[in-house]
């Protein structure tokens, strides 16, 4: 849980000498990583991590912010090549206005605050109920709520594509954001985060605001929202970034181009657009999700090793 | 379709005893009695809950195990018994895509599975620059699939002066085809995909190695363990937990895979690319003229039966060894 | 600036619609009459077309809006969507007039997903004026016709101007047959470096220009009541031994075999494609979408051996079933304002290529007649003062076309049997050794069992 989850401190302004014990043991003992071998062995993880992750991991991203800006004709003949013909700023226009990429940005965007707007009141107050609440049927909802993380998302495709096309009622939601935020909402996996920290959560306040006579209704805004800052923080980072990768959903329920986010329109874009704009349309879908994570870098790994912690 | 999102619709048969709520007097059997207990709120807190998950995800669930017998244009609905899935099995192509699948699957357990295990412990014991690290090998799970595929796509350009080819080139190797060539395709199209998705299991296995007790390591130590023994039978033992759930979770996942042969290659050159899911696409959304969504059904069904056993035996034979 | 920064009145009305939509959640489609005006939402362009063609699109839908004030016309972007077009149409999220093409026209209409226009067509005059063989397309077993032919194109060769001249050859004397292309190519990769022969393999294309090379060698894929199977023909065989020989042989197919329609145009308005078979009127699209350099559009005829006949092709004009009549009645007015009057009638030819050239929109690019041959004819003398297209780099096409025998693509199961061919087409470029005969006898097998 979040709460068993150390995220790295900072450390700087300490004495050397203290710094040591200060490092949380791990495979290595301080007498281990006094000798020599040990102390080259770091070196060369130093080198290999550096180097292989700004490699790997950053190297791409680069790749593809500078060829934004270069001209086609350099990125296919010089892919590595520091603008050579120089630097092609027009594209990154031509992308936005031409291409439209400012509209599907637009959707992108809707998208995603739709999705976590109704995700997050889906998630808060579900596990609340759950958690909390826990009126005689919570059990039986639990189970239903948790069944369906079993359930490979591919066996709902066409079923629910089909309930979303033709509800049983109202009108068709092809066409509409609802028929993504909605749909999307439907995650067991937020529920049971936000539900196990809520478990965590001491019981005596809750007993006391109500033995206070607070109801239901206050007590979920005044003191469980409150103090489920962390946990909402967690969770929306969750479904932003879903909703920022999602692909196959979007592209069935928004078959019009006109509502349809950048991620959904890239494909279509590329195969219709000269290759250094697509590129230009490719770095400025990157740059929502690497901004939003270098903001808050923190919440997003905490997010993703709290991941492991409740599959596991 | 009406009757069950009635049945939502309708409070539920009020059940007196909320378990955690206790209740202030005698215990009222009436509905008033339930409201002011605040069983209609507590419901209503349910609501949204119970709302997204019968209309998108309880009903669909059903109704695709029903559907799986049924031949439909999505006006109208005949019921043919197994001929979907008779269909199916027949399919010439089914074959492929299960291969295919599988073989995706493998490869992804050989480039993606040990690499992120290898480099969290490396990672968790230089110290510093942990984070930093972190964000770096986490920095590709948030670029959009959709981006890094196409980004990829280009990468993989077949011609000499393709962004791999060239950095082949430095090493003396000739021009590949990548994804233009039956064979090189499917590790290609792994190789992307672990790219994308390493980082993310690295940030769970640091995670997961943070909460590996440090008396382990000094009572290994006091026993004269060396780090390569320590690391053989404590650390590993330690994350067995976590290393099991990852291996299923990765299995399932990749057992799923649709959206890089999709943009990729469209399950080309010559099938070599067609995963089941991509079938399952084709039944459904391909054929401009009426999709075959009993056969799309039939055959997710038979994959989630498939995935529900596969992990149900993988449970019950990793039992033993993931818990003490 | 350049200008295109301005959003067309259409254009902002079609984002607006859309975003009411999502607010409102009523997806209805179209058929709303507000102040006593019938809304008539009717498909324009794929998205991603120029600001031109918005403009053209939004000065005849005010001459249109003035000869019929009660009809408000709301252009949507529209582009044949296969995955998810059955469910379109239930959930009726369709533009009320939309265009399909005529290979799923037939199963469409026995489906009865599209509206009975036989009364309105009769009406209008023109029953008898279309080509029989195109009118066919929109025909059921009772001769109800189902919708408007509106236009129709032979397959020809799409080449690459400059870089013919960049390999020495004369652009105004394309290759007239199937070794002259072989050798053009050669020589295009060997001098330029580009693909001198590319032709498509994805997404059904693959299957689709395979049929059409065939055909142009004589070899067709069905019996002509589309009951027996006849992939593995010679004329298959030998399109199939082409591409083997310029793949392997001459090196000269370039790298990307992953290409279909869009991809193809991408890449040869990107000047890395010599010659490809495609559409004759894919000039406008290669122009309004692709950004291709017209100065460097070359079309001729495909070359024709052993009475090979010439795939053709088409689409339609179509409305969904479930309109109410006054929307009904509406859509059948822009059908043939829009598309059928201009081939028709001298005024109307004229105002439409005014308005199209007016805007910098193609005018002129060679098709096959859907009407009699002689409306045809007259119809470009109507409109020859607004020509804009190059025809004279069209010449070989243009000249030659009306020697060939159009096809039509193959009846039964027509995409599903393409699909079939995508794999053959791409085993064969990516695979040096791959048995084209065992390939052709599998498909075969597979083929003949989908025509049952």
């Amino acid at each position: 849980m979040s709460t068993t989850l150390k995220v790295p401190r900072p450390r700087g302004r300490r004495p050397a000498e203290s710094r040591e014990p200060d490092v949380e043991r791990g495979i290595l003992s301080l007498h281990d990583r006094r000798r020599r071998p040990v102390r080259a062995g770091q070196v060369a993880s130093h080198v290999f991590l550096m180097v292989g992750l700004v490699v790997v991991g950053l190297g791409p991203l680069l790749w593809l912010g500078k060829a934004a800006i270069s001209t086609t004709q350099d990125t296919i003949q010089q892919p590595f090549a520091l603008w050579p013909s120089g630097i092609d700023w027009a594209n990154l226009e031509q992308a936005w206005v031409e291409v439209e990429v400012g509209k599907y940005f637009f959707n992108t965007i809707a998208l995603a605050a739709g999705q976590w707007v109704i995700g997050l009141i889906v998630a808060t107050t579900g596990a609340y109920v759950l958690s909390i609440l826990r009126p005689a049927y919570a059990r039986v909802l639990e189970a239903a709520v948790l069944a369906t993380l079993f359930v490979p998302s591919v066996v709902l495709l066409v079923p629910l594509f089909i309930t979303v096309a033709r509800p049983a009622f109202g009108p068709s939601l092809l066409n509409t954001f609802l028929g993504v935020w909605l749909p999307t909402a439907a995650n067991a996996f937020n529920i049971i985060v936000v539900k196990r920290f809520f478990d965590s959560l001491p019981r005596e306040v809750f007993e006391a605001a109500r033995t206070d006579g607070a109801g239901p209704v206050r007590m979920f805004v005044s003191l469980v929202l409150p103090m489920s800052k962390p946990i909402v923080g967690v969770v929306s980072v969750f479904i932003i970034i879903a909703s920022l990768k999602d692909y196959l959903w979007p592209k069935l329920v928004l078959p019009d181009p006109a509502v349809q986010p950048l991620g959904v329109r890239l494909p279509n874009i590329q195969s219709q657009t000269e290759l250094d704009v697509t590129l230009a349309a490719l770095a400025i879908s990157t740059i929502i999700p690497v901004v939003l994570f270098l903001l808050f870098q923190r919440v997003f790994l905490r997010g993703a090793g709290l991941g492991g912690a409740v599959k596991g | 379709m009406t009757a069950l999102d009635e049945r939502r619709a309708s409070p539920q048969r009020p059940r007196p005893r909320p378990a955690a709520v206790p209740a202030p007097r005698r215990r009222d059997r009436s509905l008033r009695g339930w409201v002011r207990r605040g069983g209609l709120v507590t419901l209503l807190f349910a609501a949204p809950m119970i709302f997204v998950f019968t209309v998108y995800s309880w009903w669909p669930i059903l109704q695709s195990l029903w559907m799986s017998f049924q031949k439909t244009n999505l006006i109208t609905y005949q019921f043919v018994g197994l001929d979907n899935f008779v269909n199916v099995l027949t399919d010439p192509v089914l074959g492929r895509a299960v291969v295919n699948t599988l073989y995706f699957a493998l490869l992804a357990l050989i480039f993606g599975f040990p690499l992120p295990i290898f480099m969290a412990v490396l990672m968790s014991e230089v110290k510093r620059l942990k984070g930093f690290y972190s964000a770096l090998a986490y920095l590709p799970v948030v670029v959009p699939p959709v981006v890094a595929i196409l980004l990829w796509q280009f990468f993989y350009k077949a011609s000499p002066t393709g962004v791999f080819n060239t950095v082949l080139g430095w090493v003396g190797i000739p021009p590949q085809p990548w994804i233009q060539d039956a064979v090189q395709a499917m590790p290609s199209l792994v190789l992307e995909a672990t790219w994308a998705g390493a980082g993310g299991s690295i940030i769970i296995y640091l995670a997961a190695l943070l909460s590996v007790p440090p008396e382990l390591y000094d009572a290994a130590e006091v026993d004269g363990a060396s780090i390569w023994h320590k690391i053989w039978h404590v650390t590993l033992p330690q994350l067995r937990g976590v290393i099991f759930i990852m291996l299923i979770l990765q299995v399932i996942a990749t057992a799923q895979v649709f959206l890089e042969p999709f943009l990729f290659t469209g399950g080309g050159p010559n099938n070599s690319t067609v995963t089941v899911l991509l079938l399952i696409y084709r039944y459904a959304f391909e054929n401009s003229l009426g999709g075959k969504y009993g056969e799309a059904t039939a055959l997710s069904v038979m994959l989630a039966l498939f995935l529900a056993a596969a992990s149900f035996l993988y449970f019950k034979a990793t039992q033993k060894w993931s818990t003490d | 600036m350049k200008g295109k920064t301005m959003k067309s009145p259409t254009k902002v009305i079609a984002i607006a619609a859309a975003f009411a939509t999502v607010a409102s959640l009523a997806a209805c489609s179209g058929g709303g009459a507000s102040d006593g005006k019938i809304e008539l939402r009717v498909a324009t362009f794929p998205p991603g077309a120029d600001q031109a063609a918005y403009d053209a699109f939004a000065t005849q839908e005010a001459q249109f809006e003035k000869k019929y004030p009660n009809i408000d016309i709301i252009g949507v972007e529209y582009e044949w969507e296969g995955p998810t077009f059955t469910a379109q149409l239930a959930a009726g999220s369709l533009p009320d007039v939309f265009t399909v093409p005529f290979t799923d026209a037939k199963t469409l209409l026995e489906n009865g997903q599209l509206a009975d226009v036989t009364e309105e067509i009769e009406k209008l005059g023109y029953a008898d004026k279309f080509n029989p063989i195109i009118l066919d397309a929109v025909k059921d077993a009772d001769g109800h016709l189902f919708g408007f032919p509106r236009q129709a194109y032979a397959l020809g060769l799409q080449y690459n101007r400059d870089l013919f001249e960049q390999a020495g050859l004369d652009p105004n004397s394309p290759p007239t047959t199937w070794d002259e292309v072989r050798e053009y190519a050669k020589q295009i990769a060997e001098k330029t470096g580009k693909a001198g022969y590319a032709t498509m393999t994805q997404n059904n294309t693959g299957g689709w220009q395979l049929t059409a090379q065939a055909a142009s060698r004589g070899g067709f894929l069905q019996s002509d009541d589309g009951t027996t199977s006849t992939i593995a023909n010679d004329g298959v065989k030998a399109t199939l031994q082409f591409f083997h020989d310029l793949r392997w042989e001459d090196h000269s197919m370039g790298d990307n075999f992953l290409l279909d329609w869009g991809s193809i145009n991408q890449e040869f308005a990107a000047g890395n494609i010599g010659m490809y078979t495609s559409g004759s009127d894919l000039y406008t699209a290669l122009v309004r979408d692709f950004s291709l350099d017209p100065a460097v559009y070359g079309l001729t005829t495909i070359p024709m051996e052993d009475g090979g006949k010439v795939l053709g092709g088409g689409d339609i004009a179509v409305l969904p079933p479930s309109l109410d009549d006054a929307t009904k009645d509406a859509a059948v007015k822009w059908v043939d304002w829009y598309y059928m009057q201009k081939l028709l009638n001298e005024d109307a030819a004229a105002a439409d290529a005014k308005a199209l050239a007016d805007s910098g929109q193609a005018v002129g690019t060679p098709v096959l007649p859907v009407l009699d041959q002689a409306t045809y004819e007259e119809s470009l003398t109507w409109i020859e003062p607004y020509v804009n297209v190059p025809r004279e780099q069209m010449q070989g096409f243009i000249d030659h076309i009306f020697e060939q025998t159009p096809v039509g693509e193959p009846k039964s199961h027509t995409q599903e049997i393409y699909a079939l061919l995508d794999p053959v087409v791409q085993a064969v470029l990516t695979d040096e050794n791959a048995d084209i005969d065992a390939l052709l006898a599998q498909a075969d097998t597979d083929a003949q069992a989908l025509l049952g």
